[in-house]
């Protein structure tokens, strides 16, 4: 296989791969901040639920 | 049988025409938005030749790109305020309550834009032919025709968001982020028309594809406005 | 079970694509011009094929929601078209690439790159007005009637590029047939990784909407 614009495919494919990688990033960062946020509100709802 | 049909669509378009004379007489008491739209218009045709000092034949090359961007921004001002002006006093939730259809309404609002804009469009016209030195008049009527047919494709997508986006806090932003790229073929097909008669070119031949893809353009987003528009409006 | 099957459709996917970059580099012989550089295609046009078909669920979502008032809809819509902007991205970084080493520019106004670029500002607008909205029935019917709106233009925006483009470039040449069985073969992986994407996003409007309903119940103590 000739080897020329052999560095520009690689680039190419590695770009590709990184975006959809910071993607994968970008949705594990949003699941923790939901799951956070929703011990958060239970905590909050058991709370009053005790006091009320 | 079709007499009812008949009646239906003369109230139809009686209704629109109500809404649209109270817009067009509402907007004509202050003209701050035809001001606003004429001056931010005069202003970007200015900064035009400072940036880019075309020459005469320059100028006749891109006039079509030109004047479309000119009317698409300072109609943005425009398009603005057709509903935004309902918020006070909760005139909009009167308008939706009234025994008037979402259609009619938009309609009606829409009609009243296409007078504003094109009201706009005819001083800015003239304006460039002097700053410029253009003579833009060789194929006047046709002109007039993309004109109108630009405008109303404009028009159309810009009432529709005008009633979507109308509750938001950042309304001035989102409008022309959301009205721009769906307008792509509608101002192209625009441009591709205006530069070449602007020139002296019949409208014929090579221009006719371009003439069609702007009618097909406003009858589609016409049709799709009108059906979707009572959704937006009802809260 | 969810996570099974979200584990499965990410192995198939690595071992297709580990078969499919053994074809693409070494079975398939050099393309005359462009040598190594054209497999990058392999990626760039399967890309654009998930992207469309995102758009196109998005948009049959949307219409569903108007019809039945089922926030899932509204929830499939909004992943789908997130995913869709994923790949459609995908497809224009590729495709610069691609353009660089063929045209020796990074942007060319070619017709399908063009074409993904405006669609990709719509979506992108699309994402920006649900981010506006804080209301979810609100924000879904608005959000509807955008992805309709969006997805009506995506055809007249490629036939207007065209004939745009038309007055200026010829369009390039048709593919050799062994090229879009290789093309098929690396659109499935990529298939299943919007599928396994689609899925957790999905599942994280779920808690969205659960989390909605809990913050109403807190605030009505």
């Amino acid at each position: 296989m000739d080897t020329r614009n052999f560095t520009f495919l690689c680039y190419g494919l590695l770009a590709a791969w990184l975006i959809l990688c910071a993607y994968v990033v970008a949705l594990v960062a949003r699941e923790r901040k939901l799951q956070r946020e929703l011990e958060r509100l239970r905590l909050l709802v058991e709370e009053k639920e005790h006091t009320g | 049988m079709a007499v009812p049909a008949l009646r239906g669509s003369v109230r139809f378009l009686r209704q629109s025409l109500t809404i649209a004379s109270k817009d067009l007489r509402s907007e004509l008491r202050t003209k701050e938005a035809l001001n606003a739209s004429v001056a931010f218009a005069l202003v970007i045709l200015l900064l035009f030749s400072f940036a880019f000092e075309p020459t005469e034949v320059e100028t006749r090359q891109i006039s079509g790109g030109l004047l479309w961007l000119v009317f698409a921004f300072a109609g943005a001002l425009i398009l603005n305020r057709s509903f935004a002006r309902e918020l006070a006093n909760d005139c909009l939730d009167a308008l939706v309550a009234a025994p008037i259809s979402g259609a009619a309404l938009f309609l009606g609002k829409a009609l009243a834009n296409l007078a504003l804009l094109l009201a706009v469009e005819l001083v800015c016209l003239p304006v460039f032919g002097v700053f410029y030195n253009v003579p833009w008049t060789l194929q006047f009527w046709p002109l007039m025709l993309v004109v109108l047919l630009g405008t109303w494709g404009l028009t159309v997508v810009g009432t529709m968001f005008s009633a979507l986006t109308v509750n938001l806090r950042l309304r001035e932003l989102m409008l022309p982020m959301l009205v721009y790229p769906i307008m792509v073929p509608g101002l192209l097909a625009a441009v591709q028309l205006t530069t070449p008669l602007v020139m002296g070119q019949p409208l014929a031949g090579d221009l006719i594809p371009w003439l069609r893809l702007l009618i097909a353009f406003d009858v589609i987003f016409t049709a799709l406005a009108l059906a979707l528009v009572e959704t937006v409006l009802v809260r | 079970m969810r996570q099974k099957i979200m584990l499965a459709m990410t192995g198939i996917a690595a071992l297709l694509l580990a078969r499919n970059l053994y074809v693409m580099l070494l079975v398939l012989p050099d393309e005359k011009h462009q040598n190594a550089a054209y497999r990058i295609m392999f990626f760039h046009v399967p890309d654009a094929w998930t992207a469309f078909l995102c758009f196109l669920a998005a948009m049959i979502a949307s219409v569903l929601y108007l019809v039945k008032n089922d926030l899932r809809y509204d929830g499939f819509a909004a992943s789908i078209t997130e995913v869709g902007l994923v790949f459609g991205a995908a497809n224009l970084v590729t495709g610069m690439i691609w353009g660089r080493v063929i045209w020796g520019v990074w942007w060319a106004w070619d017709v399908r790159l063009t074409t993904m670029l405006v669609g990709w500002l719509m979506y992108a607008g699309y994402l920006m007005l649900r981010r506006a909205i804080e209301e979810p029935t609100e924000r879904a019917k608005m959000s509807a009637v955008v992805s309709i709106f969006a997805f009506a233009d995506v055809p007249i925006i490629f036939f207007s590029i065209r004939w745009w483009r038309n007055q200026q470039h010829p369009p390039p040449a048709d593919l050799p047939p062994e090229w879009w069985a290789a093309l098929f073969m690396n659109w499935i992986p990529l298939l299943l990784l919007a599928g396994v994407f689609l899925m957790i996003r999905m599942e994280q409007e779920r808690i969205e909407r659960q989390l909605n309903g809990l913050r109403r119940t807190v605030h009505a103590f």
